[in-house]
């Protein structure tokens, strides 16, 4: 069964990989930050051209990126589908009843590379480290502790909430259930998931069971092994100072 | 039944005392009816019964997750809010899902949370770690993910999670459950080597014989006997009545 782990290439080596978590989510955050609010095409261009050039440093597969990627670009695709229709500009179609407009492209392009690039620098941010190590350094950041768990509780148990969905599709399989497009389908899919809620529920009792008979008194504590030296500074350094010249360039 | 069990153990100091506890569950349900036990130091003691008995309401009982009617006293103290958090450092309950006692996304940070919670400074933290790792032959898998691990796996980090606090009571609510044979050998194993009191409920009834030296059967919520574990589970009448069976091992020395 496929996992959704963002972490899996966090045991290559690279100079993403060997950065300190903390200064490395704070420094792309920025970055991120800074790509999603550049104002033209070809800043946001030379943007996303940055944004590649550190996915490649990260050593990290494309196809692994763009897999993960595909429901974002998907979702990008109805822009370039909407905006040369509705935008107003200059034509450069004209079909009857439909024109598409310069302006339009223009726009949808503009929106497409710096949501594209947010989302790829999701990679290099957090795909170079272990997840638990991206869990401490929120907390070391100070990120409310209820945000923390939220995240850390999710990223455990998706992966026996994913296993007891499987188990679930494969008893009503077994019962000669078959996904189909009609009603029958949609009423047994929604039961499942129904189930599939009841049971968290229920699990999370056990598990706060679990937690409270182990000290636990709604804070999440944990122990980390961050160090920081000249290097990570000088990657934060680098990282962020691209992040203000791409505001600053006279390209505006 | 036979006091042989509590009478071997007459001399030793008495680490858990429940007496008279009664536990409804919200829906109404008799989960717990005049329950009286005692449990003394470095003995291990099997809960056996039916499903539905009371087993695990009564484990949860032991270290403060349930409080119903009665009394429950942990190595001399009575179980309220004053004492919560230092009887549930003392008291290790393993639960019989894995999915349930691992919570944490790695082994490290699993096996280190009791001890964090227990305000240990972090070397100490640490060593706790490595020892209880160690205890399960589990160090390899210090770094490794929870989600990565296989069940019987997670059954001995399961322990661990529990060892690193250095509990004098260790309570394991149906530990073999879905285990292979070769992973539930071992873990017989590793519990036969842990000299601290030992409360273990479960249907595998070889493994009680294994392991405890005395049993208290329960079911709908009363302890119906209690005694050594051979007297107990060779009670066939005893056993069948209460929708048990006397063990192969047992049956074949007849």
């Amino acid at each position: 069964m496929h996992l959704p782990e963002i972490d899996r290439y966090a045991h290559l080596k690279s100079p993403l990989h060997s950065w300190d978590p903390r200064v490395k989510l704070v420094s792309i955050s920025c970055l991120i930050l800074s790509i999603v609010l550049l104002p033209n095409l070809l800043l946001a261009s030379l943007g996303f051209t940055l944004v590649i050039v550190l996915t490649f440093i990260s050593r990290i597969p494309f196809s692994f990126v763009l897999m993960h990627l595909r429901w974002v670009l998907l979702f990008i695709l109805f822009f370039f589908v909407v905006m040369p229709l509705t935008v107003p500009g200059e034509r450069i179609v004209e079909l009857n009843f439909m024109t598409i407009s310069y302006e339009g492209i223009e726009l949808a392009s503009l929106i497409a590379l710096r949501a594209i690039g947010a989302a790829l620098l999701i990679f290099p941010m957090i795909g170079t480290m272990r997840f638990d190590l991206t869990i401490k350094a929120l907390q070391k950041l100070n990120v409310p502790n209820k945000f923390v768990q939220m995240v850390m509780f999710t990223y455990r148990y998706i992966f026996v909430f994913l296993e007891e969905l499987r188990r679930m599709f494969v008893a009503a399989r077994a019962r000669t259930f078959r996904k189909g497009t009609n009603v029958h389908t949609l009423k047994i899919v929604s039961n499942l998931i129904g189930m599939l809620f009841i049971r968290s529920f229920e699990r999370t009792q056990r598990i706060y069971n679990a937690m409270a008979s182990r000290g636990y008194n709604g804070d999440l504590k944990t122990l980390d092994e961050f160090e920081l030296c000249k290097k990570d500074f000088l990657k934060a350094f680098i990282v962020i100072a691209m992040a203000v010249i791409l505001h600053l360039a006279p390209l505006q | 039944m036979s006091c042989n069990g509590a009478c071997r153990v007459g001399l030793m100091r008495e680490i858990i005392r429940v007496r008279n506890l009664e536990y409804i569950y919200p829906d109404g349900t008799k989960a717990l009816q005049r329950i009286d036990l005692s449990i003394f130091e470095g003995e291990s003691v099997g809960l056996i019964g039916p499903n539905g008995a009371g087993k695990s309401t009564l484990l949860l009982h032991l270290n403060g997750i349930l409080q119903g009617k009665g009394k429950v006293e942990v190595l001399g103290l009575e179980l309220d809010d004053e004492n919560l958090n230092y009887i549930r450092s003392k008291v290790g309950l393993v639960f019989q899902d894995p999915e349930d006692q691992l919570f944490m996304s790695t082994v490290f940070d699993d096996v280190a949370f009791g001890p964090i919670n227990m305000g240990l400074e972090e070397r100490r933290v640490r060593d706790s770690v490595k020892e209880a790792l160690k205890d399960v032959d589990m160090e390899e898998a210090i770094q490794r993910c929870t989600h990565h691990l296989s069940f019987g796996e997670k059954k001995r980090i399961s322990l661990a999670t529990i060892l690193s606090m250095k509990p004098e009571i260790l309570i394991l609510d149906e530990p073999t459950s879905n285990l292979d044979p070769k992973a539930r050998r071992h873990l017989i194993e590793l519990l036969k080597g842990f000299s601290i009191t030992k409360i273990v409920a479960g249907h595998d009834l070889e493994l009680i014989l294994n392991i405890c030296s005395r049993v208290a059967l329960l079911d709908k919520g009363r302890i119906v006997a209690t005694g050594d574990t051979r007297e107990v589970l060779s009670n066939k009448s005893l056993m069948e009545s209460h929708g048990l069976e006397v063990p192969w091992s047992l049956k074949s020395e007849r």
